[in-house]
């Protein structure tokens, strides 16, 4: 019985050895000959953005405030970031997934200039710098957190900087490829006061195809690519802020308030086209109706509890549709690795664009996912080398 | 300032597009292959998750293992010296045996995610693909 055992024990115990060392070889010549590969999945992206509102009159003949500043129209330039700074890649080979964890540093710089009729343009400013950590579980699950701290500053006149802060937490569940929930919570700017929304998201169709995706609160698309280099969507989402706005034309009858914040919102509803020109760059262009178009100014002395939204104000309209433009460029640097039709991957990517950079609420577009295109007839053999090995031909 | 700015731009956007006409047609039958194979071998979605991370890895690090070997070939001398040409001799024969190393291990890697039999589809998949790739370039110097 004892010399059955050991017949059987020998065997076994040959294999695994056989067996580990076989895999132990197997990364030995690979690590031996110390090949750099890409360490990301995300490109450093940077992405400037401009944004025109056209100018409105103040309806209003009672308020004292609408009489005397005439119209309100808007001009926002922003240049935002973002790049990878920690990817790591952890592989279950028990249940045979691969969980990853990335954590991308953020940036933005927000130039606004609300144009009234009767005071000299401010120049506002809003600058920050942010971490997003997101967490792909490999299987359904993929876990976004965003921290976007941010200050905003009046260039025109001496201003004291106000710090504030956005952040979302969102849970992303891949049911399949063709549909997708999110949950989670978000305090964000942009619906121009400091509010807590629920994040609520579905997405119906693949991501690299016709979709329609509601983001609440942050847009509602329907996306179509026309190919490889053109994607359409007709979308709507909410744009605003809340920025700091000298008190230098005495707006604010309290001379002593040097400074008063400046709030604004509107919900922009249109068609935008995105071109992508070659592997690095992409632009696009949107345009459509400005509705619920807001603007609040608060008094600082007034809310002095910051915590929670500001309620007391000093002036507030509410102005009627108008046009908007929108146009930006969006630059991709770097190698990446490969995560070609990794939907957990198209997710994160998604989700990142999705919750835009800074609390701006603009999108780059999806510019890491790749749409198929159609085979050429005729393909350049120099560009295609690493994927066919010469015993091919 | 802002011509400094502008000139930042312009020169970020000629070396992205310079960058990005060689990596062009790479990306899109790369593209064209993942989306071929994907029809071949109809996964369901929880294979599908599994599957194409490891398939990634694989060709991430194939693609390396090739470029290093071409880019040492292209920077060797026409008339290398015996030490040089022993080297690359040495280089060729350890990318050709990390090649089947890391095809053995991924094969073995796959085959326990979608099982042996759509593990031999994929396998004619990619010779299905290679011979259209192969097709392409023939038309093109026809």
């Amino acid at each position: 019985m004892s010399f059955d055992r050991y017949i059987f024990k020998v065997p076994v115990f040959i294999c695994t050895i056989f067996l580990f060392s076989t895999q132990i070889k197997a990364q030995a010549t690979f690590d031996s000959l110390n090949i750099k590969r890409p360490k990301h999945y995300f490109n450093t992206v940077i992405a400037l953005d401009g944004y025109r509102k056209a100018n409105q009159a103040f309806t209003d003949t009672n308020d004292f405030l609408a009489k005397r500043l005439k119209s309100y129209g808007l001009n926002q330039f922003s240049l935002s970031f973002y790049t990878p700074i920690i990817t790591d890649v952890e592989e279950d080979t028990v249940k045979h997934i691969t969980k990853s964890t990335h954590i991308l540093l953020t940036g933005t710089y927000v130039r606004l200039k609300p144009v009234f009729d009767s005071i000299k343009p401010h120049d506002l400013v809003k600058s920050g710098l942010g971490l997003r950590f997101i967490f792909n579980s490999g299987k359904k699950g993929v876990w976004f957190f965003d921290v976007s701290p941010f200050v905003t500053k009046d260039r025109t006149y001496a201003s004291r900087p106000y710090y504030r802060l956005a952040s979302t937490i969102i849970y992303s569940h891949n049911v399949s490829e063709k549909f997708n929930w999110r949950i989670g919570i978000t305090k964000s700017f942009m619906w121009g006061n400091r509010s807590y929304w629920p994040f609520l998201g579905l997405r119906f169709g693949k991501l690299d195809k016709v979709n329609l995706s509601i983001q609440f609160p942050r847009s509602i698309s329907l996306n179509i690519p026309a190919n490889e280099k053109l994607i359409l969507s007709f979308y709507t989402k909410p744009q605003g802020g809340m920025y700091n706005f000298s008190n230098h034309d005495s707006l604010y009858y309290l001379k002593n308030d040097a400074t008063f914040s400046y709030t604004r919102y509107e919900l922009n509803t249109g068609l935008r086209a995105d071109v992508r020109f070659s592997n690095n760059v992409s632009c696009y262009l949107a345009t459509g109706i400005s509705s619920k178009n807001n603007i609040t100014f608060y008094s600082e002395t007034a809310n002095k509890d910051k915590r929670g939204m500001y309620k007391k104000y000093f002036f507030e309209q509410n102005l009627g549709p108008t046009v908007f433009f929108n146009a930006g460029i969006v630059i991709k640097f770097g190698k990446t690795r490969t995560f070609l039709n990794d939907r957990n991957m198209y997710d994160l990517m998604d989700l990142n664009n999705t919750n835009g950079v800074g609390d701006n609420n603009n999108s780059m577009g999806n510019p890491q996912i790749p749409i198929t295109p159609k085979m050429k007839k005729n393909v350049n053999l120099n560009s295609i080398q690493d994927l066919i090995d010469y015993n091919d031909f | 300032m802002n011509r400094l700015f502008k000139i930042f731009i312009l020169s970020c956007l000629i070396f992205c597009s310079g960058h990005s006409i060689a990596q062009g047609d790479k990306d899109k039958v790369e593209a064209i292959r993942y989306n071929f194979i994907t029809e071949k071998l109809k996964l369901t979605t929880s294979e599908s998750e599994k599957f194409w991370p490891v398939y990634n890895e694989y060709n991430d690090k194939i693609k390396a293992l090739r470029k290093n070997l071409r880019q040492s070939l292209k920077k060797a001398p026409e008339d290398p010296s015996d030490t040089e040409a022993e080297e690359l001799y040495q280089l060729d024969i350890k990318t050709k045996q990390a090649e089947a190393e890391l095809y053995k291990e991924y094969r073995g890697k796959i085959k326990a995610i979608i099982g042996a039999k759509k593990t031999m589809k994929l396998r004619s998949a990619e010779e299905e693909f290679r011979r259209k790739v192969m097709e392409a370039i023939k038309d093109k110097d026809d």
